[in-house]
């Protein structure tokens, strides 16, 4: 009962959004009983939000940004969390203090220092210089860590016996157990970056490389704001999500179960 | 718009506290350059006027380059989202365009750092061109001189709606002008509705302090000084308005999404909006839009200013004063009122006819209210206000109009916070 209610308080906004990106010029949007079905079902919307938008462009940056920061998380929150977790080395203890401090500063205080540093790198205006900042994200970082912890402490000591690198023993012990909390901290990784609007918007100058939460900015101009064709494209910036999502979700969920019972 | 500056403020300390990156002009620099020849690159930003507005502005840009031969524009506009933000980095990182559309209350913790041109210092014939209000608009305590060109101007006018007020026994050509009758009406509104819809639709704000007579802050800015019996009257009354249920109950929480979405949604009668309030409702709710009616606003209208600042960094100031000149000159501002309902800052419109007389639309008719209010437009909030104060003041006033703490002890806290903010 508790779930549905849960159900039906987050889904309803999403539905509200799609309906209205459903709904022809005709028809009234706010009203005191929201209506979800559409008087005049219409997909002109949608094509208003092309025609406006080079809306594949702008998807094809986000996807460049997203991809960027999933490859860094994947490969660098896995390598600096297995260091944490399993190697012994001077000022780890440090390290993994330092780490937690910065999770506690929240973005606007960094923003600037942050776009000074990115500019001065000479990567303003690029979509690296969009994607650097959120390569490796350090709670992902945690989080490996936290998964690499859950493997006995024996069988590590058994691959040492026999000889194994710390490499050979991230390779074919820490990996395999790892798969589930990758795939969650790949999923939080894309959607981290899909989802950004502040960060590109201040990088970016040149329209031409905006991604697309800044780009369908162009449907909410000043005094010509449609809240359907918004609706429209909202549901066009949602469907990689989804598609994300349910090809990782098999792993998705397994991972979920790993944080639960730790080692 | 309102809510995306809650980083403003620590976006403006982060931008004093950081050093100021690549550039840092400070008051001791050598004096922005401003005469000279008009050529060469320069850059304009404006606000979220791509795409509807996109042909206009590139015409404008055609005007001056064929104007200044040799002169190029590199024209950027921004998204509506997250602007001010926008333009803190774009000013830290040294990147600040050479013209920037900023309106006066964005542009202030620029000119607290410095960055932007003193365009009266540059430009003697301000006064002569553009209307004082406007001008006026872009002058700050603490600071010498006038920061900005003003561009597009427009004020508050009341929208009715003409069916619901029918229905419950009012005239929608006879709407109330005044509190009182403001009052009074909403009374007869609640008492034949049952109470569903209401015609009051907002609490109080510092502006309306400021229409009764209140001011709000010393004359020399330095601290707040609104908690007189006047403005205790005015919560008093509100307060027993609302105990009556005049008010609908959603106004004192911070849900509340203004007075406009009320209106939309048709739950109450009355709200205030610029002067392009019609159309954009057309687009919305196309079914209420030929319903409502317009009327002049309550008190002293508010004035609201749309404005080109220099940024004082800027490599070539003969062609950037130039080009905000242009922008906002009498023609080009004209030419931009008649694809939306705001209005120019320059004298020289005030007799043009187009503004005063009315198509017969209820959008036309607005559109006059608006221009004919303008004349005694001012800005009501000083630009000191930020919105840390401003959310602590909504939050008092709704304590006070709630009954949970008298209208004098609110005011009074209100002020104290608004001077430890002003000094912190």
């Amino acid at each position: 009962m508790l779930l549905l209610l849960v159900l039906v308080l987050t889904v309803s906004p999403f539905l509200w959004q799609l309906s209205t990106s459903l709904k022809s010029l005709q028809e009234d949007i706010y009203t005191r009983t929201p209506s979800f079905l559409p008087q005049q079902p219409t997909l002109a919307n949608y094509a208003e939000v092309a025609e406006t938008i080079p809306v594949w462009s702008y998807a094809a940056n986000s996807l460049v940004v997203a991809a960027i920061v999933v490859a860094g998380n994947a490969v660098g929150a896995t390598i600096a969390g297995f260091a944490l977790a399993k190697l012994r080395f001077r000022g780890a203890k440090l390290l993994l203090g330092l780490f937690l401090a910065t999770l506690v500063l929240p973005g606007e205080v960094t923003i600037v220092s942050q776009y000074v540093t990115v500019r001065s790198l000479g990567l303003a205006d690029t979509l690296l210089g969009v994607a650097l900042p959120g390569a490796i994200g350090m709670l992902n970082v945690l989080l490996m860590r936290t998964a690499f912890q859950a493997i006995p402490r024996e069988m590590d000591e058994a691959a040492i016996i026999d000889g194994a690198t710390a490499w050979q023993r991230l390779r074919h012990i820490g990996l395999p157990n790892v798969r589930g909390m990758l795939s969650v901290v790949t999923i939080f990784a894309f959607i981290g970056a899909w989802d950004d609007f502040l960060w590109p918007l201040i990088v970016l100058t040149d329209p031409a490389n905006y991604t697309l939460t800044v780009g369908l900015q162009y449907l909410n101009g000043t005094f010509s704001a449609n809240p359907r064709l918004i609706a429209a494209g909202t549901m066009i910036s949602f469907l990689p999500i989804m598609i994300v999502f349910a090809v990782l979700q098999r792993f998705f969920f397994k991972g979920v179960e790993e944080g639960a019972i730790k080692g | 718009m309102r809510r995306y500056w809650a980083g403003l403020a620590v976006l403006a300390v982060a931008i004093a506290g950081c050093g100021l990156g690549g550039a840092e002009p400070d008051s001791a620099a050598p004096v922005t350059n401003v005469t000279g020849e008009v050529k060469g690159k320069v850059s304009l930003q404006t606000w979220a006027l791509k795409p509807k507005f996109t042909d206009y502005v590139q015409g404008v840009i055609d005007g001056f380059e064929r104007q200044y031969p040799g002169a190029e524009v590199e024209w950027l506009d921004q998204p509506a989202e997250s602007y001010s933000e926008k333009v803190l980095t774009q000013a830290a990182g040294g990147s600040l365009p050479d013209v920037v559309n900023l309106p006066p209350d964005f542009a202030f913790p620029l000119v607290e750092q410095g960055m932007l041109l003193d365009v009266g210092q540059a430009d003697r014939q301000l006064a002569d061109v553009y209307v004082p209000g406007g001008l006026e608009a872009y002058r700050y305590p603490g600071a010498q001189g006038t920061y900005g060109y003003p561009w597009y101007l427009n004020t508050d006018v009341n929208y009715w709606n003409s069916e619901l007020l029918t229905e419950n026994g009012l005239d929608p050509e006879k709407p109330p002008a005044s509190l009182d009758e403001l009052i009074s009406q909403a009374r007869t509104l609640k008492e034949k509705s049952g109470g569903k819809v209401h015609l009051m639709s907002r609490k109080p704000e510092l502006s309306d302090l400021v229409n009764a007579g209140v001011p709000v802050m010393s004359p020399d800015g330095t601290r707040f000084v609104f908690n007189t019996p006047e403005a205790v009257a005015l919560l008093d009354r509100y307060r027993e308005a609302y105990k009556e249920g005049l008010l609908p109950r959603g106004v004192l929480t911070d849900t509340y999404a203004g007075n406009a979405k009320l209106f939309t949604e048709g739950a109450v009668a009355w709200t205030t909006a610029g002067g392009n309030f019609i159309t954009s409702l057309a687009t919305d709710n196309p079914t209420l839009a030929p319903k409502v009616v317009p009327s002049p606003a309550m008190g002293t209208p508010p004035l609201y200013v749309q404005g080109l600042a220099i940024s004082k960094a800027t490599k070539n100031a003969p062609a950037a004063l130039a080009l905000a000149r242009w922008v906002t000159n009498a023609e080009n501002q004209a030419a931009f009122a008649h694809l939306v309902n705001v209005f120019p800052s320059t004298k020289a419109s005030a007799n043009d006819p187009f503004f005063s007389k009315s198509d017969g639309t209820r959008s036309g008719d607005a559109k006059v209210i608006a221009f004919t209010s303008l004349a005694e437009a001012k800005m009501l909030e000083p630009v000191q206000v930020t919105d840390a104060m401003k959310k602590f003041v909504r939050q008092q006033f709704a304590l006070a109009i709630n009954g949970e703490a008298t209208s004098k002890e609110a005011l009074d806290a209100a002020v104290a916070k608004c001077d430890e903010l002003l000094k912190s």
